[in-house]
């Protein structure tokens, strides 16, 4: 919206074409959601508390998190609006991909939203029925595999990119490509909402994770960039890291209320949301199995679950003292900000990992 | 709802705003991510500056 009303200013006033350059709308796009955030923060975290909007605790689990019950949860939605107003503000909206990342993101969070709001405020223990969950995630992740297939123009658009392997790419059939976007978009999605159980402990990650794919995203519509560091470019591809960086800002102002002990907790509005929205950035620019690097922390979450309930259900025995596995070390001794901030230190090397993937092949 | 979960919900809730800013940041020593993020925003205004001449 404002890159347009620019456009127009710049054709009298030359200074207003700086904002033309993606690099400068992805930096004010960062600084545009921490500043909704901050503004508009408190107020949501008033808002919901008022209305008892509160988390309610799983019996089950570790003791110290008794205390957390009644925190104000579903602050997800801040995220949402905040990335949603600035991608609309500073994005081309001419752009098909910035849409298909915001229908994600908004898609998965009204899912996690329905979830979220049958259990907190209908009093409704099981929420949204689980295979309605995954039914109409299905819906949105296979609607955006479909599109994404029929709007492909070259068939790099569509092939796995094997990271740190020069040249090394595999060619997809429609039913394998339609398959793997659904499997990264729900699957990253649930991730970070198994993920999201202490303070803090999904959202730093998801920014990380943010930042790298706006740089991948940056890197892939860009003609000469792509070219030197040897990644597929990706006409319009760029403008991704607009909503990237929303998303960084976004949740790194989120984190200020989340940071332990937290004021508010995103729910599943927010953490389903932003798990589909990373992994529909990672499909468009062919970052698949970088993406799977960098969640590294969320993907070992969601495995330790499976685990966990496979062995149980096979030899009835646990494997982990508990499920997902940070209340495993909590229940070792670890205390949560030690859990968190561990965490977060392998999440930071992950990301690096994946970072490295643009010059080592 | 516990006179524990009541005061849980409502001790954290809603104090903070742009206004006071740094006086209630002092409050809450026991915040250290806090300090973290404002790091993290100056590194990224410094790192802006390598563009935004």
């Amino acid at each position: 919206m404002l890159l347009w009303l620019f456009q127009q200013l710049g054709q009298d006033i030359r200074l207003f074409n700086v904002f033309n350059y993606l690099t400068l709308r992805a930096v004010m796009a960062t600084l545009t959601a921490l500043t909704i955030s901050f503004i508009v923060g408190p107020a949501v975290i008033r808002k919901l508390a008022a209305l008892k909007i509160g988390q309610s605790v799983r019996s089950d689990g570790p003791q110290t998190h008794l205390v957390k019950a009644g925190t104000p949860t579903m602050g997800g939605a801040l995220i949402l609006v905040s990335v949603t107003i600035t991608t609309l503000l500073w994005a081309d909206l001419s752009n098909n991909y910035v849409w298909v990342a915001l229908f994600t993101l908004v898609g998965f969070g009204v899912i996690g939203w329905i979830d979220d709001w049958r259990k907190v405020v209908e009093k409704n223990s099981r929420g949204l029925p689980s295979r309605w969950k995954y039914f109409w995630q299905s819906v949105i992740g296979l609607a955006v595999a479909v599109y994404l297939w029929q709007t492909a123009s070259e068939p790099v658009h569509t092939e796995l990119i094997i990271p740190f392997l020069k040249h090394a790419t595999l060619s997809m059939s429609a039913v394998a490509f339609i398959a793997l976007t659904y499997f990264v978009i729900v699957g990253s999605s649930n991730a970070v909402n198994l993920t999201d159980g202490l303070d803090g402990l999904a959202i730093l990650p998801t920014v990380m994770v943010a930042s790298a794919l706006a740089l991948f995203a940056y890197v892939a519509g860009n003609a000469v960039f792509s070219k030197y560091l040897g990644v597929p470019f990706i006409p319009g591809a760029g403008e991704l890291a607009i909503f990237c960086a929303a998303m960084a800002g976004a949740g790194l102002a989120f984190l200020w209320f989340n940071a332990y002990p937290a004021e508010v907790f995103m729910g599943d509005v927010g953490a389903l949301a932003l798990g589909a929205a990373l992994g529909v950035v990672a499909v468009i620019v062919r970052q698949e199995i970088v993406l799977f690097i960098m969640c590294g922390v969320f993907v070992v979450e969601t495995l330790s679950v499976m685990v966990q309930v496979a062995s149980f259900k096979l030899t009835g025995k646990r494997i982990f003292r508990m499920a997902p596995i940070h209340h495993h070390y909590e229940l070792k001794g670890w205390k949560e900000n030690q859990v968190v901030v561990r965490f977060w230190i392998i999440s930071m090397m992950l990301v690096l990992i994946g970072l490295s993937s643009l010059k080592l092949r | 709802m516990s006179a524990t979960t009541m005061n849980r919900s409502t001790e954290w809730c809603g104090r903070d705003s742009l206004a006071g800013f740094f006086r209630k940041l002092c409050r809450y020593q026991n915040r250290p991510v806090r300090f973290w993020i404002i790091s993290m925003m100056l590194v990224l205004i410094g790192l802006s500056s390598l563009k935004l001449r």
